[in-house]
C-alpha cells in the first residue's frame, strides 16, 4: 500500500508541476504563432517591439479571463486578420495551399506503385 | 580608379563571351585544336570578372565613396573585414559574385572534362555562356555595382550592424557556390541531351558536380543557420522563413538528384527524370534569387528591394525555362522500355521512395512559400504561411521516411530480400521502448512524439550497426544516413526539451525560480572601434548548484545608428545556455531572457557530417574507378 501512495503522490506532483509548466508553455506557443505585424518575418515571440510586448501581456491577459487557443486566435484574427496567424488554417482560401501537397504526394505514390505492379504483371 | 577599371573589365567580360560564342559555334564540328584557343578565351573572361569583383573589394578597403555601392554600404569606422565582406554583402557585390562563382565553374568544367566528347563539352559551354551573358546585363543595366556619385560624400552610410558577424561575412559565398553549382549541372544536362550523351560515364561525370553543389549548399545553409541563432537574438535556428526556404527548396532537388544519378551510374535507367530535376534544380536557385532580391518576400533576410530587378530576373528565368523545355521535348529520347523494370524489394525502388519523399518535401516547402504570394494577387488577401504549417505537412511524414532510409539501403541492386530480420525487428522495439522512456513523463502529445523519435532512434541504430557490420562498403552513404538521423534527433530533443526564462531585472536584482537563480550583477560600457558596448554580468545558478557567469551585450551602432542584442551562449556537448538582453523603455530595467537548449551543438556536429560524407563520396570515386 506504501508503494501505491508513493506512486499516486508523484503522480499528483508530477501533475501539478505539470499543469504549471502548461500555463507558461501555452503563452509561449501562442505567441510563437503569431506575426509581429510592425516587424519584417518575425513573430511575436522572437520580437522585441512595442506591438508585439503589448500583444504579449493581452494573451496573458486573455489565457487568464479564461479563453482557450482557439479562441484567443479567433480573436485576433478578427482584430487584425488572417495576416497575423502564422498557421493559416484550413478555410476556403487555403483549400490548395494544405491539398495541393497531399496530391503532389499521393501522385508520386501512385506512379512509383504503377511501375512496381506492371512488372509483376509481365511476369 | 578602382571603379573605372572594374566597370570595363565587365564590359570585355561580355565581349569575350560574343567572342567565345561565335568561336564555339563556328567551330562546333572542327577538330580538335580548337579546345586550347576556347578554354584560353574563357580563362580570359574569369579574368576580367576577377579584375571587376577586385575592383569593387578595393573600392570598398580604400573607402572610395564615389562609388555609389561603397557610398551605400560601408563607412570609414568599419573594421577591415566587415569593409571587404561588405563587398558581397549587397545586392550589387552578391550579384557580381554570382557572376565570378560562374564563370570560375565553368572554367574548371572545361579543365576537369577533357576527356568528355567534345560536341558535349561545348554545348555545355554555350548554355553556361547564355546564363553568364544574362548576369553581365543584368549587372550592368540594372544593378551596377560601379556607379558614380558626384559629389563625392565625405562618409559613407555603413553597413547593416547585424550583417557584420564572421559567419555571415562568409555565409554568401558559400551559398553561391552551391546556387551557382547547379548551373553547371543544368548546362550539362542539357547539353546531354543535345547530343545524346546520357550515359554512365556522364552520370559519374556530372555526379561530381552534383555533390560539390549539393556540399557547398548544405554548408551555407548551415552558416545561415548558425548565424540566425546567435545574431538574431532570439535563440532559434530554423524559422521556415521564406528565404530560408528558397535556399532548402534546391536542396532538396540536389539530394533527390544525387539518389538519382547514383541509380543512372550504374543502371542507365529514369534518364528523363534526371534531366528534369537538373533543369528544376537550377530553376529553384534562380527563383530563389528572384525571390529574395525582388523584394516580394516579406523576410527578416531582404536587405535590397526593387522591383525592376526583380521584373528582369523573371524575363530571364522565363526564357531559360522555355529553352530548356524546348530542348527537353525536341532532344530527348526516352531510354529502352525493357530496363524500366522494378521490383518491390531493390535499391532502385528504394531511392525512388527517396525520391517521392524529397519530392513531396520540396513541394510543401515551394507551395508553402509561394500561395500567400499568389493568394494576395488574386484575392489581394493576406495570410502567413509559418511554422506550424510546415510542421504538420513535413514532421509527420519524416517517420515513414526515415523508416525507409533505414532499410532502403540494405537492398541490393534489380531484386533483393531483406536480411537479418531479427536485427531489424530488436533494432526497431529497442528504440520504441528508448523513446517511450523518454518521453514518458512529458506533457505533449505522447503517441506522436513518441512515434516520431522512434523512427529517429531506428535511422540511428540501424546505420550505427552497418558502421561495424557492413565493413565500410559503403562509407559516405552510411555516414549521410547517420549525420541525418543525429539531425533529427537533435532537433527534436531540442524542441522538446527548451526551457526558458523571460523577466525584467534591473542591477542587483534577482530571479528566482524553483530550480533556477540569476542575479544581475552589474553592468559595463566599453567603446569599440565603430559601435559602443553595453555589457551585463549575469550569475545564473540551476537546481544542482551549477553556476555559470552570462554576458550578453548590447551594441550602439554608430552608423547607421542601429541597437542590436548580442547573445551570450555558453556551449557543451548536451545543452546551450543562451541568455539575450534589451532595453525596457523608459525605465532602468532591462529585458532577460534565458534558454537552455539541450543538443544545440549537435545540430551543427551533424549538419558538418553530412557535408563530410559528401566529401568522403568525392574522393571515394577515385579509389573505386
Amino acid at each position: 500500500m506504501n508503494i501505491l501512495k508513493f506512486l499516486v503522490s508523484v503522480i499528483f506532483l508530477i501533475y501539478c508541476f505539470s499543469s504549471d509548466l502548461k500555463a507558461k508553455n501555452l503563452e509561449i506557443e501562442i505567441t510563437k504563432n503569431l506575426r509581429c505585424l510592425i516587424c519584417q518575418g518575425q513573430s511575436v515571440y522572437d520580437s522585441d517591439s512595442e506591438f508585439a510586448n503589448s500583444l504579449k501581456i493581452l494573451v496573458e491577459k486573455k489565457l487568464n479571463e479564461g479563453l482557450d487557443e482557439k479562441q484567443i486566435y479567433a480573436y485576433l484574427k478578427n482584430k487584425y486578420g488572417d495576416w497575423i496567424l502564422y498557421d493559416p488554417g484550413f478555410s476556403k482560401n487555403t483549400y490548395f495551399l494544405w491539398l495541393l501537397p497531399i496530391l503532389m504526394f499521393i501522385f508520386g505514390g501512385a506512379i512509383i506503385l504503377r511501375k512496381v505492379i506492371l512488372k509483376k504483371k509481365k511476369l | 580608379m578602382s571603379s573605372l577599371i572594374g566597370y570595363y573589365s565587365l564590359i570585355f567580360g561580355v565581349g569575350v563571351s560574343i567572342l567565345v560564342i561565335f568561336f564555339s559555334i563556328k567551330n562546333f564540328n572542327d577538330t580538335q585544336k580548337l579546345d586550347t584557343k576556347v578554354i584560353s578565351l574563357v580563362f580570359l573572361q574569369l579574368l576580367f570578372v576577377i579584375i571587376s569583383f577586385s575592383g569593387l573589394i578595393l573600392s570598398f578597403v580604400n573607402s572610395d565613396f564615389s562609388n555609389e555601392t561603397v557610398f551605400n554600404h560601408s563607412h570609414t569606422t568599419k573594421p577591415l573585414f566587415y569593409k571587404i565582406s561588405g563587398t558581397w554583402g549587397n545586392h550589387e557585390g552578391s550579384l557580381l559574385l554570382w557572376l565570378l562563382v560562374l564563370t570560375l565553374f565553368i572554367f574548371v568544367f572545361l579543365l576537369r572534362s577533357k576527356n568528355q566528347p567534345k560536341q558535349y563539352k561545348i554545348l555545355t559551354l554555350l548554355f553556361q555562356q547564355i546564363i553568364i551573358v544574362g548576369f553581365f546585363i543584368f549587372l550592368i543595366q540594372t544593378s551596377n555595382p560601379f556607379n558614380h556619385v558626384f559629389p563625392v560624400p565625405k562618409e559613407g552610410l555603413g553597413l547593416n550592424p547585424i550583417l557584420q558577424d564572421p559567419a555571415l561575412a562568409i555565409h554568401p559565398p558559400i551559398l553561391y557556390l552551391g546556387y551557382v553549382g547547379t548551373s553547371i549541372i543544368f548546362s550539362s544536362a542539357l547539353a546531354a541531351v543535345c547530343s545524346n550523351n546520357i550515359t554512365k560515364i556522364w552520370a559519374s561525370h556530372i555526379k561530381k558536380w552534383v555533390l560539390v553543389s549539393w556540399i557547398f549548399l548544405t554548408l551555407g545553409i548551415l552558416l545561415g543557420s548558425i548565424w540566425a541563432y546567435y545574431e538574431l537574438g532570439w535563440g532559434g535556428f530554423w524559422f521556415w522563413d521564406p528565404v530560408e526556404n528558397v535556399s532548402l527548396m534546391p536542396w532538396f532537388a540536389l539530394t533527390t538528384l544525387l539518389h538519382c544519378v547514383l541509380v543512372l551510374e550504374k543502371k542507365l535507367i529514369l534518364t528523363s527524370w534526371v534531366v528534369v530535376l537538373s533543369i528544376a534544380t537550377f530553376t529553384l536557385s534562380m527563383c530563389g534569387t528572384f525571390l529574395v532580391r525582388s523584394g516580394i518576400l516579406n523576410s527578416v533576410h531582404t536587405f535590397a528591394n526593387d522591383p525592376e530587378r526583380g521584373l528582369y530576373i523573371l524575363i530571364f528565368l522565363f526564357i531559360l525555362i522555355f529553352l530548356s523545355f524546348f530542348i527537353f521535348l525536341i532532344f530527348h529520347k526516352s531510354e529502352n522500355n525493357n530496363s524500366k523494370t522494378f521490383y518491390l524489394l531493390s535499391k532502385e525502388t528504394s531511392i525512388l521512395v527517396n525520391n517521392w519523399f524529397m519530392m513531396y518535401f520540396l513541394s510543401v516547402v515551394l507551395i508553402g512559400t509561394i500561395y500567400p504570394i499568389f493568394l494576395e494577387v488574386i484575392s489581394s488577401q493576406k495570410i502567413s504561411v509559418g511554422p506550424p504549417f510546415f510542421n504538420k505537412l513535413i514532421l509527420p511524414f519524416l517517420i515513414p521516411f526515415m523508416l525507409a532510409m533505414a532499410i532502403g539501403p540494405k537492398l541490393k541492386w534489380i531484386k533483393s530480400d531483406i536480411e537479418d530480420k531479427i536485427y531489424l525487428i530488436s533494432f526497431f522495439v529497442i528504440s520504441l521502448i528508448l523513446s517511450v522512456l523518454i518521453i514518458r513523463n512529458l506533457d505533449i502529445n505522447f503517441l506522436y512524439n513518441t512515434i516520431l523519435i522512434t523512427a529517429a532512434f531506428y535511422l540511428f541504430f540501424i546505420t550505427l550497426r552497418d558502421f561495424f557490420h557492413r565493413k565500410y562498403r559503403n562509407l559516405s552513404q552510411i555516414t549521410a544516413h547517420f549525420s541525418f538521423s543525429i539531425l533529427i534527433l537533435s532537433i527534436l530533443f531540442n524542441n522538446i526539451f527548451s526551457s526558458e526564462v523571460i523577466t525584467n531585472l534591473k542591477i542587483n536584482e534577482t530571479y528566482q525560480a524553483q530550480n533556477l537563480k540569476i542575479n544581475f550583477e552589474s553592468i559595463e560600457q566599453e567603446n569599440k572601434q565603430n559601435f559602443k558596448a553595453i555589457k551585463g554580468k549575469f550569475i545564473v545558478e540551476d537546481q544542482s548548484g551549477l553556476i555559470e557567469v552570462m554576458q550578453p551585450e548590447l551594441r550602439i551602432y554608430n552608423q547607421p545608428n542601429i541597437v542590436t542584442s548580442e547573445a551570450d551562449i555558453k556551449t557543451n556537448i548536451f545543452t546551450d545556455k543562451f541568455m539575450t538582453m534589451n532595453y525596457v523603455q523608459n525605465q532602468d530595467y532591462f529585458n532577460i531572457r534565458y534558454q537552455v537548449k539541450p543538443f544545440m551543438i549537435w545540430i551543427w556536429i551533424s549538419t558538418i557530417l553530412l557535408c563530410l560524407s559528401g566529401c568522403l563520396s568525392l574522393i571515394r570515386k577515385k579509389y573505386e574507378n
